[in-house]
């Protein structure tokens, strides 16, 4: 059957999103985390970035590690809105103090 | 007479829900912590800029992945009961413990190496955070090994089957909160300036 070209890539990514590529993805982005600390870099960009990554590996252990994807909207709001609130909050904080 | 309705179907949490309620104070301290150390870094930034750097980021890095990889195998552990592997489940959370035992025994080294130079609780604001954080979170991954052992024990007695799982589950999700909070420990405290 001949499907189009969205829908393959759609069922390739639905493949390849799994909970090893998941962990490989978060190991990826702690050790991006790490090379930016190595490396001296700082400021508002650099901070947001890291916070950006935090922001995906902290989404990414509550939706398919803590497997909070389709329960009830409360539980969703209440964890990805406390890692909402705690990375707003530190990038709020430093951006004052820059 | 019948008719069709569309019903989106919501998951259940997984484990029990009284874990889900720890869960949500433990976060609620944890995010307090955090945005206090963001706002008395604000308050001294050249002093938090001058003793982050006194930090081991290196373990603080080696602590991140072990912990990352020790939530992947309480993960598998949970996939393994549920096709009713029991052997293989508890062999996934023994690699778990071995996941956190590694992230204590850095961390040991990292406070016996503080302590050695003199440093406590009030040499400055900086250590106080530093040390107070990395404490409490020290402490709960103390009492998630606890409740991984104890849910080992209990599999290990056949407590646990394919249908009937829900201890395992409360344990994982409370080991994956350990996680999360030092995901977002790490950067805030060894890495962003």
């Amino acid at each position: 059957m001949d499907y189009p070209l969205s829908v393959g890539v759609y069922h390739s990514m639905k493949n390849f999103y799994n909970v090893h590529t998941i962990w490989l993805l978060m190991v990826a982005l702690t050790l991006t985390t790490y090379a930016v600390g190595q490396l001296g870099f700082s400021g508002l960009g650099v901070i947001f970035f890291v916070l950006l990554t935090t922001l995906i590996k902290g989404a990414v252990i509550i939706r398919d590690f803590m497997e909070l994807k389709g329960v009830s909207l409360i539980w969703q709001l209440i964890m990805y809105g406390w890692l909402s609130a705690v990375c707003f909050a530190i990038a709020t904080a430093y951006y004052i103090s820059v | 007479m019948t008719s069709t309705t569309t019903k989106t179907e919501t998951k259940l949490l997984p484990g029990d829900l009284a874990i889900w309620m720890f869960i949500f104070m433990e976060l609620l301290v944890f995010g307090i912590f955090f945005i206090a150390y963001a706002v008395m870094r604000s308050q001294n930034i050249e002093m938090f800029n001058h003793y982050q750097l006194t930090l081991n980021r290196e373990l603080g890095a080696i602590n991140t992945l072990l912990l990352i990889t020790s939530s992947y195998f309480v993960v598998r552990a949970v996939q393994a009961i549920r096709s009713n592997n029991v052997q293989a489940c508890i062999q996934w959370l023994y690699a778990a413990l071995v996941g956190g035992a590694g992230f204590l025994v850095l961390k040991t080294f990292e406070y016996s190496d503080k302590f050695s130079e003199g440093i406590n609780l009030s040499t400055n604001t900086f250590y106080m955070f530093y040390l107070s954080l990395t404490m409490f979170h020290f402490l709960h991954v103390i009492l998630g090994m606890v409740i991984l052992f104890a849910i080992i024990i209990k599999a290990r007695a056949g407590a646990y089957t394919g249908k009937n799982h829900t201890g395992i589950e409360t344990g994982a999700s409370y080991w994956h909160m350990v996680d999360l909070v030092w995901i977002i420990l790490f950067p805030l405290v060894y890495i962003i300036r």
